[in-house]
């Protein structure tokens, strides 16, 4: 007997209807149904789409935990050896939904894998617990796409180890790891530049990722009653460095009461930093944490108060995971301190 | 320009009443080489040592390895400019190596006295360590030498340095008036016009901005480490050491530059595989947005002025020098000159992307690997017999990433590696992948 | 609710580019607020126009990330050279 295999499916490929079907209730039939049918084809003789899963988009999001809850009872009725979720293509809750279909399919036990273009807004989120391939924007490129989900699906099912994602086909995690490719990095680079200079195909070795985008917070109403705090990346320090700040590698940030200081001084401050030339703000150190200025605004009445704590620490060779906890712990002790706005130097 | 580089093989090295070399084995004449050396003033202790491959020995601490290299017709001197050394034109004639040998340079002098950038290299001719660089495979011969302290950094610095090239002209002119063994020529000779034109863009750590001079010691065009402009040399100028000194890995020596294999294919392979119109050496760490962005333009430009079709870049920093860096692969780029970028990654955790800014045009990059050796799960390299240099290393609270508390263990190991491992030119097959 | 920043820094479009919101020109990565070079007052006056534009920003409403240079015209350059008026 070949492979026992679940298809999901939205409202629009599982043949309800379009758009107007979003609202469509979860509904499981028999065998490959709509895009299933190609599933199939890909499949041959492999394995059997034995059942289809059909869950409206709009319904899915609206209504997630009952929606999960069916899903949870029918996967544990039809007990099949692989959930294939999609594709999906570049449609975002569709792809969302796949990959918590997935996602519901490995805590019971079962190989899942889910298809879905690398732009589409559900990779992100789940790229480092969901076996997804990427596919084109739209369903122009069914057949490739359910080819390479079987080709993954299946090697799933057996229990093997998937490789790294850039050679395995998928979507990668995100997470990278060393590796040898064993021919030399100056002779890559080489054929890497003639593959390009002659139009032919090839493989960056590091994919840009586009950074976290941050919704802004909002303006502050009137800065003449604000409380404003600063933090700096100069590695500021008082002088002698009694605390041992280290001079990179911060795994620690430090915080200074600036309350009755008008300025800061280069005979009481300093810059323990190393990755650039500490000496002219080790002479004024205020370059990089502008107390004096602030205290002139706050005596004028342009701002409200300074906050009495600034926040220092050295930012060179710092991992990004290390400045999200570092800027989280300096992000709540501003805002448990109530500040309204914050002033950020950075070297 | 037609250079035509001798290669006189080293497979022996041996302390001797004079130096010379004949079939592959090269004598030195100790005392005669250390009194040119002490000849100079600033020299206040000088010693020579030899280190074989394979042999359980370290060297430490590891300022450059040089490959001698002497001109024997043409105008000019190897390693020009640097250390006051003529600055004549190079690139044309006749010179002569020492292939298989590396002079260490072997001092306690740092780069320069304004903090951040310390001396970190140490090299094993044996072990696990040791096969992460090019170095065990030749023979060392190290200049332990050590200058007057009073003298102010930039003194000790062309000391010291100075030193090592005194060695390296020595065991050099013992190629004088003989045959290479090896010989090769090369040319940047007119080609298949149909071949894709390919510039180098050879971006190089400037150390004006941590020292605060512009006449701190690095990497140096003709003696220069400034921040300059980005500057046009002909591939002959590399090859005869135009382009020189060391930065702070192991993969920024004298001996890697010389022997850039990224940048001797590019020469090898012109007239096959495409017509290499030579280097752009572009200066990194300026510190404005507007003075990066610049720079990244003019080097860009001069890519295009001169034909570019496409585009290697390299560079042999880290940190905010990375923008101008990427700034020169977006800007080329966007003058339709195809790029590839050859660099290593920095630390993945939690998924974190591996480079500083994330520009869409570096579209084709290639990985050395984590710089970081302990992001590489470098182990500890194993103890050894014997220790060339100074006998206690400084490990843990090092000033760069503590609080100046120095731990002092012995040089003779085992040792942690040094933080960085840095592939610039690509020597290893070593790199990432997700 | 979100603490607004105002992240000053000489390398500006790298802000930017990795999302910082509100990023405010500063002068050099060795002297950000300010610039030695200019002599004390004018030191002093520059510097007085980059925190006024950083505070600016804070007071100002964004869509993403925005650059907001103290040496350019516009409304936040304008409240630095304001500044810069009555600080000399």
């Amino acid at each position: 007997m070949g492979v026992r295999v679940v298809h999901y499916l939205n409202q629009f490929f599982g043949g309800i209807g379009g758009e107007e079907h979003a609202g469509a209730k979860l509904t499981a039939q028999d065998g490959p149904v709509g895009a299933g049918r190609a599933l199939q084809q890909a499949l041959g003789g492999q394995g059997e789409v034995v059942a289809t899963l059909i869950c409206g988009d709009n319904r899915f999001h609206e209504d997630t935990h009952n929606v999960l809850m069916g899903l949870r009872g029918h996967l544990q009725r039809l007990k099949p050896d692989l959930l294939v979720a999609g594709p999906a293509f570049a449609a975002g809750r569709y792809g969302l939904a796949c990959a918590q279909v997935c996602r519901l399919a490995r805590s019971l036990g079962i190989a899942a894998v889910s298809g879905l273009h690398r732009d589409n807004p559900a990779v992100q989120g789940h790229r480092a617990d969901v076996t997804m391939v990427p596919t084109g924007e739209t369903p122009a490129d069914m057949p490739q796409a359910l080819a390479s989900m079987v080709r993954v699906g299946l090697k799933l099912q057996r229990g093997e180890a998937l490789g790294p994602a850039e050679l395995e086909g998928t979507i990668s995690t995100g997470v990278r790891s060393v590796y040898d490719r064993e021919v030399p990095g100056y002779q890559r680079a080489l054929t890497m530049l003639l593959d390009k200079l002659h139009g032919r195909p090839f493989t960056t070795e590091v994919p840009i990722c586009t950074p976290e985008r941050v919704p802004p917070a909002p303006a502050l109403g009137d800065l003449r009653g604000a409380t404003i705090g600063m933090v700096t990346t100069g590695g500021l320090v008082r002088r002698g460095n009694p605390e041992g700040q280290v001079a990179a590698n911060a795994t620690r940030y430090h915080r200074h009461s600036v309350r009755a200081l008008e300025a800061l001084s280069g005979n009481d401050w300093e810059a323990f930093h190393a990755g650039y030339f500490n000496h002219i703000v080790n002479r004024n150190p205020n370059y990089i944490l502008p107390l004096n200025f602030l205290r002139d605004l706050e005596r004028a009445g342009e701002i409200g108060r300074v906050h009495e704590h600034i926040y220092a620490l050295p930012g060179v060779s710092t991992p990004v995971a290390m400045g999200v906890r570092l800027g989280r712990g300096i992000a709540e002790e501003l805002q448990a301190g109530g500040v309204h706005g914050v002033l950020l130097v950075a070297t | 320009m037609r250079l035509e580089l001798g290669s006189f093989p080293v497979e022996r090295v041996v302390f001797a009443d004079r130096t010379r070399w004949a079939d592959g084995t090269l004598e030195v004449h100790r005392d005669a080489v250390l009194r040119a050396v002490r000849d100079d003033p600033r020299i206040v202790s000088a010693e020579l040592e030899l280190a074989a491959p394979g042999e359980s020995v370290r060297i430490w601490p590891v300022r450059d390895v040089i490959e001698p290299r002497i001109k024997v017709e043409g105008a000019g001197v190897c390693y020009p400019g640097i250390c006051g050394r003529p600055i004549a034109t190079v690139g044309e004639g006749r010179t002569h190596r020492l292939a298989g040998l590396g002079v260490a340079e072997v001092s306690s002098v740092n780069w320069h006295d304004s903090g951040g950038d310390f001396v970190e290299t140490y090299l094993d001719m044996s072990g696990p360590y040791a096969a992460m660089y090019p170095y065990h495979r030749l023979h060392l011969l190290c200049v332990v030498v050590e200058p007057d302290p009073a003298l102010g950094s930039e003194a000790r610095n062309d000391a010291v340095h100075k030193a090592a090239l005194t060695v390296s002209d020595a065991v050099a002119a013992a190629t004088r008036g003989l045959t290479a063994p090896q010989r090769e020529v090369f040319e940047l000779g007119p080609v298949n016009e149909a071949l894709p034109k390919v510039v180098y863009l050879w971006c190089v750590h400037s150390p004006q901005a941590m020292s605060g001079s512009p006449d701190a010691y690095c990497t140096a065009t003709y003696g220069l480490t400034q921040l300059t402009p980005p500057w046009y040399l002909h591939p002959n100028e590399v090859l005869d050491g135009a382009l020189t000194g060391s930065y702070r890995t192991a993969f920024a020596m004298s001996w890697t530059v010389a022997n850039n294999p990224l940048h001797l294919d590019l020469l090898r392979r012109h007239g096959k595989d495409w017509r290499f119109l030579g280097d752009i050496v572009l200066r990194t760490e300026w510190t404005t947005q507007h003075e990066k962005q610049l720079m990244a333009n003019q080097a860009a430009k001069l890519a295009q002025v001169l034909g570019a079709d496409g585009a290697i870049v390299t560079w042999d920093a880290g940190g905010n020098e990375f923008i101008e860096v990427i700034r020169t692969v977006q800007a080329c780029e966007r003058l339709g000159i195809r790029t590839v970028f050859l660099t290593s990654e920095d630390d993945a955790t939690d998924g974190a992307p591996t480079m500083l800014e994330p520009l869409p045009e570096a579209d084709a990059i290639v990985s050395t690997s984590f710089f970081n050796n302990h992001t590489l799960g470098v182990p500890e390299a194993p103890p050894v017999r014997r220790v060339i240099g100074l006998p206690e290393k400084a490990i843990q609270g090092d000033r760069r990433a503590g609080t100046g508390k120095d731990v002092m263990v012995p040089t003779a190991g085992p040792l942690p590696p040094p933080r960085r491992y840095d592939d610039h030119y690509g020597f290893n097959s070593l790199s990432c992948i997700e | 609710m979100g603490i607004p920043v105002a992240m000053i820094s000489a390398i500006y479009d790298l802000a930017l580019t990795t999302g910082a919101n509100r990023v405010v020109r500063g002068a050099r990565i060795e002297h950000v607020c300010g610039d030695p070079h200019l002599g004390p007052e004018k030191d002093y006056a520059y510097g007085l126009r980059i925190v006024r534009t950083a505070l600016g920003a804070l007071a100002q409403a964004v869509a993403g990330p925005t650059l907001f240079d103290p040496l350019a015209g516009g409304a936040a350059g304008a409240a630095g050279q304001e500044a810069a008026r009555h600080a000399s």
